[in-house]
């Protein structure tokens, strides 16, 4: 039989950027308080699996056109990157550096390039998690 | 467009309660990571992402300012001229906008920029009858409006 999602496709709809952006806050939680890269990329993968379930699978590849093993790629170079970047200013491999830069409107940031490794953690758990997902529920 | 817009305010919004700074700046924070969430996800919405129809507005603004300068400048050189010998005349000027926002913008456009000025529109609203202070280059004034300000306003409505 054939029924129309209409109820899950429209609640999809708004749903999916509420989700999207707690992992965006989770992510950004990671360093004082409970989150982090890995808990805000399943969360990310959470939110388009909903919108896996809630449309077609070539729906959601027009809608966002990722390869996710580019984004593995792509994660694990920004690890790599934070950690071989400490070796040009003379420290040990993986050392991170902080500092309070003030930015026009957002004010006094606290920057640490340990945000920039757990984008990598991010970017890794989102491509792993969708091209296990995608493959096991892929028809070829 | 309004939708998404409404939905990105939606988002800063919510970015205050996850976040319980209820402050201008932890809006606006919220309002960029929807935004950049709005648009990886921008092949979603039906129409184009916001932000493009916004930077297509500033585009037009930038021209309307341009040619405000320029064509009074124009003006200066024919008052301060000895010899009146411009020819002012009335062409009509096939427009292809079809909203009425649309010929209205085009045709204040048109008249604010001195030199031409839209006197009347017809009833199928498919031609604007303007009055220009110099007919001789009629064609050449017609393409001019075509290429700068239709131009720009299509890419303003454009969905």
């Amino acid at each position: 039989m054939k029924t129309s999602d209409l109820i899950l496709q429209t609640a999809t709809k708004l749903i999916l950027f509420l989700i999207v952006l707690f992992s965006v806050y989770i992510f950004f939680a990671g360093h004082y308080t409970p989150g982090g890269g890995f808990v805000g990329g399943l969360l990310t993968s959470g939110a388009i699996l909903l919108l896996l379930l809630a449309f077609d699978m070539k729906t959601v590849q027009t809608i966002l056109p990722f390869n996710y093993l580019y984004m593995v790629a792509l994660g694990l170079l920004f690890a790599i990157g934070t950690g071989a970047g400490a070796l040009l200013f003379n420290t040990p491999f993986l050392t991170h550096a902080f500092g309070d830069i003030h930015v026009p409107v957002l004010g006094e940031l606290h920057l640490h390039t340990a945000t920039l490794f757990d984008l990598g953690v991010y970017l890794v758990v989102v491509g792993v998690t969708m091209s296990i997902i995608q493959t096991i529920g892929g028809d070829e | 467009m309004a939708k998404q817009v409404l939905l990105n305010v939606f988002l800063g919004f919510m970015w205050m309660f996850l976040t319980t700074t209820y402050e201008p700046v932890a809006f606006v924070k919220g309002y960029i990571f929807g935004l950049l969430i709005i648009f990886v996800f921008r092949k979603f919405f039906d129409s184009r992402f916001y932000l493009y129809r916004v930077f297509s507005f500033i585009k037009l603004a930038l021209i309307f300012i341009k040619e405000l300068i320029m064509a009074n400048i124009a003006v200066v050189k024919v008052v301060l001229k000895p010899k009146m010998d411009m020819t002012p005349g009335i062409f009509a000027y096939p427009t292809s906008l079809e909203k009425d926002w649309e010929i209205t913008t085009l045709a204040n456009l048109i008249t604010l920029t001195p030199g031409t000025m839209v006197i009347d529109i017809s009833e199928d609203k498919k031609i604007l009858f303007v009055h220009a202070i110099d007919i001789k280059d009629a064609k050449a004034e017609i393409d001019g409006i075509k290429e700068s300000f239709e131009k720009a306003i299509m890419e303003v409505s454009r969905t």
